[in-house]
């Protein structure tokens, strides 16, 4: 577009914002409520995954030894349990240190223990599991192979966390999916009311400026560009909630938190889906706008 | 120039606008479109500026067939058309310069050469103290030459006004159609079109008489161009 047509457009968004006001902040208020709901998704999305990630970081696969197994074979043992792709790192817990760490764990409990013998505990090896093979085939899988090295008696992990785990991820990451969607059609309809309604507004300046010679693209870029605006401004106002919200759960609610050990944990979203919200905004606020002229205009026509 | 051969334009579901039209118009012609109300002659004009598109037949401006023209093709045609109507067309909200850089700011004229030229073309009109009014305050004539300077101000090869005078009492007619001719003797072509006898025997050179869509008569005559 040459210089002086950007300059008409850009003239002729100025002054559509000017007049069409209330207009503009209707759309882009709907489009900030659209956005801050899925804001509210994805922080809650990224913070959950946050939580998950440390709980992740407990995951870890118990493989109880044999009795029979000499001292000599244990560093055999783990050094073939190491071997495995999956496996960060591997502890050995002696006979008696499992007793140890099983009265710490009975506490004012563990009178109970009185009369058994000391070696009643198997030896183990607690084997903590690499982040990417933290899904629940990958695990299984991992088990099943450590199950079967000999000297090995049984094998133990906790598969109900990592299904559960998963689960909720994968429920929020759909939740976010088909509200985000249902609202974002919502949304695009929405902004192309306000579009036609900006058009009929308008539609005398279009019909003279279609009749002096005027280019599709020269008529429809103001209407996409304040779409885009508009998109861009709602996303701002949706990030600045979101962080208000944020700074709400993170400074009014500390004890609530604390309850739940999730205080520390609480973070706001990144770069990467703020610029998202923002493009997500702009997308489709734009794409409303084109799609509603472009009918307007068409029908028009006919 | 404009050449139109068995042009037939029909609106759906059947009704016959225009009938097997075929015709000729110079270069820097000026040439009356008449017949009563329902004849043709606002479809005419709309072909020539592919408002419409015939139903049949072919119309040619410069050699250039404008039914194939594309959206593109299409605006830069009617770039090179000035349009004026009965019921001026101009935008309430601008001024008269405004409505008439409007225009030239479309096809990529810079702000500051589209406002100069608006207003050269508003003083030669006789508006000069009125360039900063707004339409609503002019009265009929005033917004007449306001809308005959915006197509005006891309120098058109080619003005198409429909009933241009049929708001505007006959003194201002008058004036309007003196306004046509001095555009004509720049070499511009204007077909105009009009049921006004009283006008078209005065200032009339070719009248193209339309009769239910068909082409009824086509008169060539030498006519007193200047104003009485």
């Amino acid at each position: 577009m040459k210089g002086a047509k950007l300059g008409f457009v850009l003239r002729r968004v100025r002054g559509s914002l000017w007049e069409l006001v209330w207009n503009h902040v209707l759309t882009s208020g709907t489009m900030a409520m659209t956005l801050f709901v899925f804001g509210v998704f994805m922080l809650l999305q990224g913070n959950l995954q946050l939580m998950l990630k440390g709980w992740g970081d407990q995951i870890q696969i118990n493989a109880y030894l044999d009795k029979s197994l000499g001292a000599a074979e244990i560093p055999r043992l783990i050094d073939q349990v190491r071997g495995f792709p999956g496996v960060e790192r591997v502890r050995y817990i002696s006979q008696g240190q499992a007793w140890k760490e099983f009265q710490v764990t009975l506490g004012a409990q563990s009178g109970i223990l009185e009369g058994l013998p000391r070696d009643v505990l198997p030896a183990s090896l607690e084997i903590a599991v690499k982040p990417e093979f933290r899904d629940t085939p990958l695990v299984e899988e991992l088990a099943g192979q450590i199950g079967k090295i000999q000297g090995i008696n049984a094998v133990e992990y906790p598969q109900e966390w990592v299904d559960r785990l998963s689960l909720i991820v994968l429920a929020v990451q759909w939740t976010k999916w088909v509200l985000g969607g249902v609202l974002f059609m919502a949304t695009f309809f929405i902004v192309g009311s306000t579009v036609r309604l900006a058009v009929l507004a308008r539609k005398d300046e279009i019909e003279i400026m279609q009749l002096v010679g005027a280019s599709e693209e020269l008529i429809q870029a103001p209407f996409l560009l304040e779409g885009m605006i508009q998109g861009v401004l709602g996303g701002l106002v949706a990030v600045l909630c979101l962080w208000l919200l944020h700074l709400f759960i993170y400074q009014q609610a500390p004890a609530l938190l604390g309850q739940m050990g999730l205080s520390a944990r609480i973070q706001f979203l990144d770069l990467k889906s703020v610029g998202l919200i923002l493009g997500l905004g702009c997308l489709l606020s734009a794409t409303g706008s084109l799609f509603s002229l472009r009918r307007f205009i068409k029908t028009w026509h006919d | 120039m404009i050449q139109l051969f068995h042009v037939s334009k029909i609106y759906p579901p059947n009704s016959r606008a225009l009938v097997d039209i075929t015709l000729e118009i110079d270069k820097g012609a000026f040439v009356f479109l008449t017949g009563p109300s329902g004849a043709g002659k606002t479809t005419f004009l709309k072909l020539l500026f592919r408002e419409v598109e015939p139903s049949e037949g072919q119309i040619l401006i410069n050699g250039q067939n404008v039914s194939r023209l594309n959206r593109r093709g299409v605006a830069r045609l009617r770039q090179a058309i000035g349009l004026v109507f009965q019921e001026f067309k101009l935008l309430p909200r601008l001024t008269a310069v405004e409505n008439v850089a409007l225009a030239a700011e479309v096809v990529g004229t810079s702000r500051r050469a589209s406002y100069k030229k608006a207003y050269q073309l508003i003083c030669e009109l006789g508006l000069k103290t009125k360039y900063k009014a707004k339409p609503p305050t002019l009265s009929g004539g005033e917004q007449q030459r306001i809308a005959i300077a915006r197509a005006l101000i891309n120098d058109p090869m080619l003005v198409l006004a429909d009933e241009p005078t049929g708001n505007l009492d006959p003194e201002v007619a008058d004036e309007t159609m003196q306004l046509f001719l001095k555009i004509r003797d720049r070499g511009t072509t204007i077909i105009v079109a009009s049921h006004d006898l009283e006008l078209i025997k005065r200032y009339g050179s070719r009248i193209i008489y339309l009769r239910e869509g068909c082409l009824a008569d086509d008169l060539w005559r030498v006519t007193q161009e200047k104003a009485p």
